[in-house]
């Protein structure tokens, strides 16, 4: 499909279109992938150029009336939702569809409409504070543009620390560190802390019960902790 | 008689402008004198067109790359204007800019002719298919808006007192380069040359950082993205040497310095003050023909800056098909300026 050009542009002639201002043989498919404490939200823009829409349009508009109608697009998002996959540490998660909004086809014919999709996923507590999610599109893959990216986590317990993709971004993965995690190793050493101190503070009271050390200073190293 | 050229009379009204008392000439006041100028020349009917509630947010989203038949503007364009408003107008625009920022928006509106002409005069395209508009009214104290654009350019300028806040803008350009009067023009060509300049000047090991593996076919926060932080990638500028921060600072003053110049120096002292958290990112061929625009997408992410470069594929050699996006996510349409 990348060697479509000269097809495209006689499309456009055809059309009586310029092809200069528009997007031509590229599905272009942008994803913004949101993640929470305990979910995952994405946002898709599915815009396809000029030269595919003869591809395109036919799997939204399925009665070929010219219309696409609610029932349509939801029909359509579902389909896209299938060719994506999302997994959390190796585990795929399930997507529910969100809000689906976008043009119609005269916009689309013209390389200007789009498709708006939005999804989301619960995620599973995890095993670490290092979490790894994957997700894969697979929408249209012979004429698609892929985009993907993550915006800046909104709860600073979370903390994007890589990502990578393939050379068309149909696969993309993004490893991060979610604090207050059950295994989070910060938790861990707090609460290895905490016993030690405890620990500590009993056996100086045994001990000064048993006259070794002065009552105050087991208190005075009490309050000494509760300093740090 | 001849009619002034549009730089002229710019030009002229600047010196007119430099000539009044030193108590009246603070920037803010010498743009809301051409902007309450430029009100001036409008009749009732066009005075209501182009004004709107300065917190519109439809309006103030009404921008995009595309040409004007596709994506309706706010506003009223030069076309629908007679030749004492467009020039009250153009005037108005000038006084928000610096004059390499006003040149650098007259060679993108310079370019859109020469594509029209290059698709056989098609009205979809050309220089008098850009809209002004403002929101709220022309002040010295409370905040408002100048908005100018068309097919590749949007510039969404806001006034709060003695602030200029030009977030977000988008500047483009088709063709990247054309001649005009036997020179060569490249409306983007500093943000081109600097910019393979800085990725010239990296060592190995930091361009493995800044250069991406994978391929960017368009913006990623460009029309209708508002509001939006992406997770910054490439290479830090704390992992770059002094020289290299220069460069870099220096790419960014070709968007930042599009403003006039008191707005673009408290800007920059912005941008410089977290140059440390500053990001760069590269994608796309490495390599450049001697005086022609890159092929590459590259951004620029900060505490308070986005900036980013995508040549585009549709219409055939991507370096002569240019769209690019400057914003703060902390402060896009001067949200930080009081409210009115």
């Amino acid at each position: 499909m990348r060697n479509t050009l000269p097809a495209a542009a006689a499309i456009l002639l055809s059309l009586g279109v310029p092809g200069s201002a528009h997007r031509l043989d590229e599905y272009l498919q942008a994803t913004i992938i949101s993640v929470e404490k305990d979910h995952v939200q994405a946002f898709m823009r599915l815009i396809p150029g000029v030269a595919v829409t003869a591809i395109v349009i036919p799997s939204i508009d399925t009665n070929g009336d010219g219309i696409i109608s609610d029932t349509e697009r939801q029909s359509y998002a579902q389909r896209v939702l299938g060719d994506l996959s999302l997994s959390i540490d190796g585990h795929p998660l399930k997507l529910r569809l969100g809000p689906v909004g976008g043009t119609g086809i005269g916009e689309m014919k013209e390389g200007l409409g789009e498709i708006r999709i939005e999804f989301t996923a619960d995620l599973p507590r995890g095993n670490g504070s290092g979490r790894r999610l994957i997700f894969e599109n697979h929408h249209q893959s012979r004429i698609a543009a892929y985009l993907v990216n993550c915006l800046v986590p909104r709860n600073k317990a979370i903390q994007v620390t890589a990502q990578n993709r393939n050379e068309d971004q149909s696969y993309y993965q993004l490893d991060y560190v979610q604090a207050g995690s059950r295994s989070d190793p910060r938790a861990s050493l707090g609460a290895i802390a905490l016993l030690f101190s405890a620990g500590l503070v009993l056996l100086l009271r045994l001990r000064a019960r048993s006259g070794v050390l002065p009552r105050m200073t087991a208190n005075e190293l009490l309050e000494d902790k509760s300093k740090c | 008689m001849r009619r002034l050229s549009t730089r002229r009379f710019c030009a002229l009204v600047s010196i007119c402008l430099s000539l009044e008392p030193a108590i009246a000439q603070t920037t803010t006041a010498r743009i809301v004198k051409a902007g309450n100028a430029f009100l001036a020349t409008l009749d009732e009917k066009q005075r209501q067109t182009v004004t709107f509630a300065f917190d519109d947010e439809k309006q103030r989203q009404r921008w995009s790359n595309l040409p004007t038949s596709f994506v309706q503007r706010g506003g009223i364009s030069l076309k629908q204007m007679n030749a004492p408003q467009r020039d009250a107008a153009l005037a108005l625009v000038s006084s928000a800019l610096s004059p390499r920022g006003f040149e650098k928006v007259e060679q993108i509106m310079e370019g859109d002719e020469v594509l029209k002409s290059g698709e056989g005069n098609n009205p979809m395209f050309g220089k008098d298919l850009y809209f002004i508009s403002l929101l709220g009214k022309p002040s010295e104290k409370d905040p408002w808006m100048l908005q100018f654009g068309g097919h590749h350019l949007a510039l969404n300028i806001t006034i709060a007192g003695e602030q200029g806040i030009l977030t977000p803008t988008l500047t483009g350009a088709q063709p990247g380069l054309f001649t005009k009067d036997g020179k060569t023009v490249r409306p983007l060509g500093q943000e081109s040359d600097k910019a393979f300049a800085l990725l010239s000047a990296l060592d190995e090991k930091q361009r493995k950082q800044a250069i991406l593996g994978y391929r960017l076919v368009d913006l990623v926060l460009g029309p209708g993205q508002d509001g939006k932080t992406i997770q910054p990638e490439g290479l830090k500028a704390s992992a770059m040497n002094e020289s290299q921060r220069a460069m870099l600072v220096g790419l960014i003053s070709e968007w930042a310095n599009i403003i006039h110049e008191s707005a673009a120096a408290a800007r920059m002292a912005e941008i410089k003050a977290g140059l440390d958290e500053t990001w760069f990112a590269w994608s796309g061929p490495a390599t450049v023909t001697p005086g022609k625009n890159i092929a590459a997408y590259y951004r620029i992410q900060g505490p308070k800056l986005v900036i980013e470069y995508a040549p585009q594929r549709l219409g055939g050699d991507p370096s002569m098909h240019i769209h690019t996006m400057y914003r703060d996510p902390t402060n896009d349409y001067g949200r930080k300026a009081p409210a009115k």
